[in-house]
């Protein structure tokens, strides 16, 4: 669990609104609805938003890290390089944790000392179960631009943008919020650099393109234009260029010349502006969007109260209306429930289309293989196959993984819909029975409609937290790197030709096809494998997500229920009151209106403060 | 023994014109026969930007290729010694023509007149050098920038071309790149060269300064990588070792003009904390300290001839000893750039086996013809290569040194390393074999080949060898036989 973050000033406020809503709901019994604030104020507490670093090998990413954290974390030496990703955080004093496992939300941690960070990094696995190897190695860090909850992910850059590892990089930055991509000044970008940053835009809206080592190549600023204009057709990619040398000089010697030189501001900016800014600014819309929809909800059922209250004609009609809602509220709870059976017959359509999909997408890749494999000799291609293979079928992996990622999007975003339409004709039913002004009978029309606005902002977000949680970025990295590795038994190059030239041909026709064989094999398995691992996980995937939305709605559907149910109760009081005991009651009713209408517009007022920064 | 294999070759040539005579294939051998007493030809491959051009003017010690990214850089170029200068273009429907040339810039630039580059198969240039004496080098076409169609799903860049190449050796010129780089493994299959083998490959880790980012201490971290990636199982299996050159130091070593050293005398005349802060960028350089007595103008160009390395270079060997001449300074840059263990490693791996490549790559062209195009005759030509190949001495070791790379021998390490070595791995020469002191006597060499030898013997007829090792063990023996055959016919 990541240490909490020092009080900050820009959540303080949200919180405290959010403390009053939960008063609020408390003294009006329900503590459902204060259980969904208490969620948001946890939330405000402990954010957490991933800045996920990616780039080829040896292009400056480890160097780039440390430079921007202030601190030696990541290896940097010119022979190695970063074969786990980092995480680094805030905490209150440095320290470090190996990651084991890929369960969520959070991963089983194991202590290390800082010093060992590097070696587990770049060390090669330990010999054992697959299981037993870290995905990763968390590093807490006291630095206040961390202290927000920002996390920088540092990822291995190697076997390059072609490779597997890449896979798994591309597969964090869906995950991410934002992608710093770094490429350095010696080259324009290449091709393959170019094609990872498509997908990675397709993945994340916000990235940036940082050019490192202008310390030491002349035509930085040429190469900085040039890859500018490749960059053009890809959407808002800023290009920023920087020397995490003079950087790292720059701190250490307190120098604000040299750290002018480095180009480091921009890049600072972005990550405490544009992100950190951005991502706090999300938290505390999200937590006034509850806010908002808590205290509607409760000043609809006070409004109806009012009604039948302030006329007690109007009461028996407000009574046969709210059972009507409550009859409808609770046919919403049930699996019958039109959002119910989109949200069960759609997973279990998601699922075997998925399976579907890396079936037919291995097997493509199976007869490539297989057919290049009759081509040539696997005694020469062999050792290039491997790479070949574990790249394409990453390459297909991710694809597959896209496809599951954007349709549970718009499954989550389908659901939602049928739960609005349903949940909109709960309190169609009794939206007449508001003898209020116009005005106001047509704000408590807008507060309802508001309240399912807010709705559709979160319904992406769950699919998102759901499949964050199994995909983390740390599974991809992990699921890739513990296939068995594919292995040719030794490949005889026919030293045998000495025994003589009688049976030459025959023999050498002999062993090439044995080892076709072997090769086609080797394939097989290692693809098996793979659709076995990745079936698996999307399956999970997709009961997880199905579990998320239907607890979500669940609860939406409770919430609903319990307040026609209270309401129809207060509705039913207010028919058997004395005179006097009503008038008392209306004035205590109006006053919590005002009381919750105020808050609602509290609430409001911070959403569109905090509203998203274009440009 | 060499030379008799190359004899044996030609023979084999010779009958191979003989059978496809008049056909294009005909012509097409006696051009391999006419090759094998031309000098080695060496073709220079890699990834786009990997420094091909640069390091081919420093092996040839001219600044001839372009090193630009202009258009002729596209098309393979082949370097040769020749009696005059002369630059032809041969097309591809067959026609030459020659292409007028000057050389008064920073290289040949050629003047392609009203010829298309798309219609342009080589080029091939004739320079009277000494360099170019000993081997003819081809610089080929980079391959990876970003307008290239590469199609990620496609085997074309893995499965090799079968076909006879013009190429006897290949430099492979790689930047820093992970082993498990796909785009590493991915540049050995170039089409325009020939089938990667430990025999007649050589890695180059090219552009090795800015593995250090330009540090003084550079050439010392890319010996490091080198040596890391020489000892990686998936490179060992296609070139002979790896070799660290700053391949634009190389360059400018070999070409250092007067006023150049004279730029550098006047940096390096300054304190050295200022010259050290001018030197931490290149921006700085190009614009700090007006008094230095350069303009921007010659400062971009200093930049563009030594990089930063070889400036931060250049000047601390100037400020160590002031009195450096330029000659001086220029042997010491070839020095530090890796240039001249390149030209140790080619030749002693190239130059000395030439007869052995040569051999080696007509006998190819030969099999590839007679499998693209049997005709009558062809079997019985295909039995004298497989003689030829089966039964030559030069072959087995070779073949011996593949299945070492590819980890198919099995033994004791030490005595892997012997055996490679013995098979000439580290080199053809007698105390390279037997790992003596190049001026041993003639009794001590002798006595090392019978030890070996004897040695030898003894564990091919082992029980407990592995059968690999045992095979292998019959070729070392016939290398120590003819060793001392050597040593007898020199007494």
């Amino acid at each position: 669990m990541s240490q909490t973050a020092p009080a900050g000033a820009p959540t303080a406020g949200a919180t405290a609104l959010v403390e009053l809503g939960l008063k609020a709901c408390t003294a009006f019994g329900r503590d459902d609805l204060a259980s969904r604030l208490g969620t948001a104020r946890a939330r405000l507490a402990d954010p957490t938003f991933h800045v996920v670093v990616v780039g080829e090998f040896k292009k400056g990413k480890s160097s780039l890290v440390n430079a921007l954290v202030g601190a030696t974390v990541c290896a940097v030496d010119d022979d190695i390089a970063t074969a786990l990703p980092t995480y680094i955080r805030y905490g209150t004093e440095t320290a470090a944790n190996l990651l084991f496992g890929t369960e969520s939300p959070e991963p089983r941690r194991q202590a290390i000392a800082f010093a060992e960070v590097r070696s587990h990094v770049t060390g090669t696995r330990p010999p054992g179960q697959p299981g037993d190897a870290p995905s990763g190695v968390e590093v807490l860090l006291p630095r206040s631009m961390l202290a927000p909850g920002l996390v920088v992910v540092d990822t291995p850059g190697l076997g390059g943008l072609g490779s597997r590892h890449a896979a798994a990089s591309l597969a964090a930055t869906s995950l991410a919020d934002a992608v710093v991509f770094v490429t350095d000044a010696s080259q324009e970008i290449t091709a393959t650099e170019y094609e990872f940053l498509k997908r990675a835009r397709d993945m994340c809206p916000n990235v940036v393109c940082v050019v490192t080592k202008r310390d030491f190549y002349p035509e930085w600023r040429r190469i900085a234009d040039l890859d500018g204009g490749h960059l053009n057709g890809l959407g808002n990619i800023p290009v920023m260029t920087v020397s995490s040398l003079l950087r790292a000089r720059a701190v250490k010697d307190n120098d604000r010349e040299l750290n002018e030189e480095s180009g480091f501001g921009e890049l600072v900016s972005f990550v405490t502006g544009s992100v950190t800014g951005g991502a706090v600014r999300g938290v505390i819309r999200e937590a006034a969007s509850e806010v908002e929809a808590v205290c509607a909800q409760l000043g609809r059922d006070f409004g109806l109260e009012r009604a039948a209250l302030a006329d007690p004609e109007a009461a028996r009609a407000v009574v046969a209306d709210l059972s009507e809602a409550k009859r409808r509220a609770e046919e919403l709870k049930e699996s019958a429930a039109k959002w119910s059976t989109t949200l069960g017959d759609g997973v279990a359509d998601l699922s075997a289309d998925v399976d579907f999909d890396l079936r037919a997408r291995i097997r493509q890749v199976l007869a490539e293989a297989d057919s290049a494999i009759e081509e040539t000799d696997p005694a020469d291609t062999w050792p290039q196959m491997q790479p070949w293979l574990e790249s394409r079928v990453s390459a297909e992996l991710v694809t597959n993984y896209t496809m599951l990622r954007d349709r549970s999007v718009e499954l989550s975003q389908t659901v939602g819909d049928h739960f609005r339409q349903a949940a909109g004709e709960v309190l169609a039913a009794v939206s007449v029975h508001d003898p209020t002004p116009r005005l106001e009978a047509s704000q408590a029309a807008a507060k309802a409609t508001a309240g399912l606005n807010l709705e559709k902002m979160t319904a992406r977000k769950q699919a998102m937290v759901a499949l964050k949680g199994s995909y983390g970025g740390i599974l991809m990295f992990t699921l890739l790197g513990s296939m068995v590795g594919m292995s040719l038994m030794p490949i005889a190059v026919p030293i045998g030709l000495m025994m003589g030239r009688a049976g030459l041909k025959e023999e050498r026709k002999r062993q090439l096809a044995s080892r076709q064989a072997q090769a086609k094999n080797a394939v097989r398995k290692y693809c098996d494998e793979v659709s076995f691992v990745m079936a698996k996980d999307s399956r999970d995937t997709l009961r997880r997500i199905q579990r998320e939305l239907r607890d979500h709605y669940g609860r939406r559907a409770s919430e609903l229920q319990r307040s026609t149910t209270q309401a129809l109760a207060a509705a039913n009081e207010a028919a058997k009151r004395t005179e006097t005991e009503r008038v008392t009651r209306l004035r205590d009713v109006e006053a919590e209106i005002k009381r919750l209408t105020t808050l609602e517009e509290r609430a409001k007022a911070l959403r569109a403060a905090n509203a998203p920064v274009t440009g | 023994m060499s030379s008799a294999l190359l004899q044996r070759a030609k023979g084999v040539v010779v009958a191979a014109v003989d059978v496809y005579r008049g056909t294009d294939d005909g012509r097409r051998l006696a051009d391999v026969l006419q090759r094998m007493d031309e000098p080695l030809r060496v073709a220079i491959a890699g990834r786009v930007k990997s420094g091909k051009s640069t390091l081919l003017n420093a092996l040839v010690g001219e600044r001839l290729a372009p090193t630009d990214a202009g258009e002729c850089t596209r098309v393979v170029t082949w370097y040769a010694d020749g009696h005059t200068y002369s630059v032809t273009l041969r097309l591809r429907d067959g026609r030459s023509t020659p292409a007028r040339f000057h050389r008064d810039g920073p290289s040949l630039e050629i003047d392609l007149g009203a010829v298309a580059v798309e219609s342009i198969a080589k080029i091939d240039v004739t320079w009277p050098t000494r360099a170019l004496r000993t081997a003819t080098l081809i610089d080929t076409p980079g391959v990876g920038s970003m307008s290239e169609q590469t199609s990620a799903r496609s085997w074309a860049f893995i499965a090799p071309e079968d076909e006879a190449t013009p190429a006897d050796a290949v430099l492979y010129l790689m930047k820093h790149l992970h082993a498990t780089d796909l785009e590493f493994l991915r540049a050995f299959h170039d089409r325009e060269v020939s089938q990667p083998n430990p025999v007649n490959s050589i890695g180059v880790l090219s552009r090795a300064d800015e593995i250090g980012v330009g540090r003084l201490d550079a050439m010392t971290s890319a010996r490091k990588v080198a040596r890391r990636l020489a000892a990686e199982p998936k490179v060992r299996r296609v070139m002979q070792t790896v070799v660290p050159v700053a391949g634009l130091l190389a360059e400018t070593a070999a070409t250092l003009t007067e006023i150049e050293v004279k730029y550098l005398r006047q940096i390096a005349e300054h304190p050295a904390g200022e010259v050290d802060a001018l030197l931490l960028t290149a921006d700085r350089f190009l614009t700090r300290m007006p008094g230095l007595g350069l303009t921007e103008l010659d400062r971009r160009d200093m930049l563009g001839r030594f990089g930063l390395f070889g400036i931060r270079l250049a000047v601390s060997l100037l400020r160590r000893r002031p009195a450096t001449t330029a000659t001086e300074l220029a042997r010491m840059m070839t020095g530090h750039s890796g240039l001249d263990d390149l030209l140790e490693i080619l030749r002693t791996l190239f130059f000395e086996r030439r007869d052995v490549l040569k051999a080696r790559s007509a006998l190819l062209a030969v099999d590839a013809v007679i499998r693209d195009n049997p005709v009558p005759g062809s079997a019985t030509l295909a039995t004298a290569v497989e003689e030829v190949i089966a039964g030559a001495h030069p072959f087995n070791e070779m073949r011996v040194l593949s299945s070492l790379r590819a980890g198919t021998v099995k033994g004791r390490p030490a005595a892997l390393e012997e055996l490679e070595r013995v098979i000439g791995g580290g080199g053809s020469q007698l105390h390279q074999r037997l790992a003596l002191s190049a001026d041993a006597g003639p009794v001590a060499q002798r006595e090392a080949v019978e030890e070996t030898l004897l040695r030898w013997q003894k564990r091919g007829a082992s029980a407990l060898s592995d059968h690999s090792l045992s095979v292998a063990a019959s070729v070392a023996v016939r290398s120590c036989e003819g060793m001392l055959e050597d040593l007898r016919s020199r007494s």
